[in-house]
């Protein structure tokens, strides 16, 4: 009776456990707003974009299971601090406030912020043109702390958003809007709105992932990390670069 | 003004259908659980036991005095800081509890002042036939208010409907998540908002339609 006993018990013991350590198989969870063409965006209900394959790329080479959560672009780092997710996949500029919070790969995207209008605006030729202007950013993006630092921020009116910051501006309710330079071009190119590109981009940004800065977080970015440089070294990165904005953003530009 | 993008649409309706089911499963649940919170909180207001009254009245005023979307906010990102095993709560789970937490305290009001308008006079003539008081809760007054209450209380379900867009804040992709995603990703923003408002409008024409039965078979007592 007990050696019955003591065998469902094993079994069931058993049971549980095998899927429970299947399930410890490395999974990343990856957040991200899935509305940031065309680094993360949804068409016909399937996550797609640049961030979406550099991750699943970096799966592929570290033996992680990517699992994509999207969510507002304001409540991502909410997310990761509170261990929702593991990182944050959608163009996050390393930021010396970000870099004391998170610990960061390197950089995947060298980019450059850029300010843009509707179409035929031409009284706006960069950012020293941005005085005395209503400029969308969206919320909690690094694009809203590089024009708050302006010399001259007092006299532009900054309007956070949550979303479609493009689309206000070519409704002209805002003067423009400030976002990195190629999504902002590809925005331009693909989408009906009608946009322009206010001058040359003024400030380098450098994109990369951050995780929590624990032993835990520490552990699973350097393994991710080495995954980047393998993608670097081997042609991946700028591959994937290249099928989404015809040039390769994640070095340094020469010009 | 350009025309409307009308494959684009017809496109699109198949997607955000697909996210009904998730929809009415999120505002079914947390009817479910508001409704059987609400009436422990209408009874208990009614009875005013004492100790337990301050505790509902401060737990209808919070929940009533907040706006959903901090509520939603605070149980998600912000209880998580305070007690760490909450970060296991999901967010449909999430939502599903700040739509009843605050759902429940709209509801207790409408379902106590339901109980109330039913005229005292009937309790004690039912007791005067015999009754006890539980009896004549379950068989004279109960009734009577689940008529009243009734269109209240389908408004409210609508009304959560509704407020489960709000879900996508928490990172739970619904309807308006849904739509809201397309739209940043083929820049026709009418198109596919135009489409999400429509199956909203549809699924609530449906439950009006349902209220209506409801109604009528609540009433089939007064039908003359």
């Amino acid at each position: 009776m007990t050696n019955i006993l003591r065998a469902a018990i094993l079994a069931g013991i058993v049971a549980i456990s095998a899927p429970a350590v299947e399930a410890e198989e490395a999974v990343l969870s990856v957040g991200m707003s899935g509305g940031y063409f065309p680094f993360t965006f949804v068409r016909q209900d399937v996550l797609q974009g640049f961030e979406v394959d550099v991750m699943n790329a970096v799966g592929e080479v570290a033996d992680l299971e990517i699992q994509f959560e999207t969510m507002t672009f304001s409540g991502l780092v909410g997310a990761l601090d509170a261990g929702r997710i593991d990182t944050i996949a959608n163009q996050i500029t390393i930021t010396p406030e970000r870099e004391a919070k998170f610990a960061f790969t390197q950089p995947y995207v060298i980019d450059g912020a850029q300010v843009v209008t509707r179409r035929g605006n031409d009284a706006i030729a960069g950012v020293d043109d941005l005085r005395g202007k209503i400029v969308a950013v969206n919320l909690g993006s690094n694009f809203e702390q590089l024009l708050r630092d302006l010399p001259f921020a007092d006299e532009v009116e900054i309007r956070t958003y949550e979303s479609n910051i493009e689309q206000d501006t070519a409704l002209g309710r805002v003067d423009a809007f400030v976002m990195d330079r190629v999504s902002s071009a590809q925005v331009i190119e693909q989408s009906p709105l009608p946009l322009q590109l206010a001058g040359p981009p003024f400030s380098e940004i450098r994109n990369a992932l951050p995780f929590r800065d624990d032993k835990e977080g520490r552990a699973l970015r350097d393994k991710v990390d080495a995954a980047l440089t393998t993608l670097r070294e081997n042609g991946t990165l700028s591959e994937i670069s290249k099928k989404w904005f015809g040039s390769d953003i994640t070095k340094p530009s020469a010009e | 003004m350009p025309g409307l993008d009308i494959g684009y649409m017809v496109g699109l309706v198949p997607v955000i259908l697909g996210y009904v089911p998730l929809t009415l499963a999120m505002a079914s649940a947390a009817m479910v659980f508001a409704l059987v919170l609400a009436s422990l909180l209408a009874v208990e207001r009614v009875a005013r036991v004492p100790l337990l009254d301050r505790l509902v009245v401060l737990f209808i005023s919070f929940f009533r005095g907040t706006p959903l979307l901090v509520q939603l906010f605070l149980f998600y990102y912000g209880l998580p800081q305070v007690l760490p095993v909450l970060t296991r709560i999901d967010g449909v789970t999430a939502a599903i509890l700040g739509l009843t937490l605050h759902f429940a305290a709209y509801m207790a009001e409408s379902i106590r002042a339901a109980i109330v308008s039913v005229d005292r006079s009937q309790m004690e003539a039912a007791q005067s036939v015999g009754m006890t008081q539980r009896q004549a809760m379950q068989r004279i007054i109960l009734p009577q208010a689940a008529r009243v209450a009734a269109p209240t209380l389908v408004n409210y379900f609508i009304d959560m409907l509704k407020a489960t867009s709000l879900a996508f804040t928490l990172g739970v992709t619904e309807m308006m998540g849904a739509a809201q995603k397309e739209a940043a990703g083929s820049f026709l923003y009418f198109e596919a908002f135009l489409v999400v408002a429509m199956i909203y409008w549809i699924m609530v024409e449906v439950l009006s339609n349902g209220q209506k039965a409801l109604e009528t078979y609540l009433d089939r007592a007064y039908a003359r």
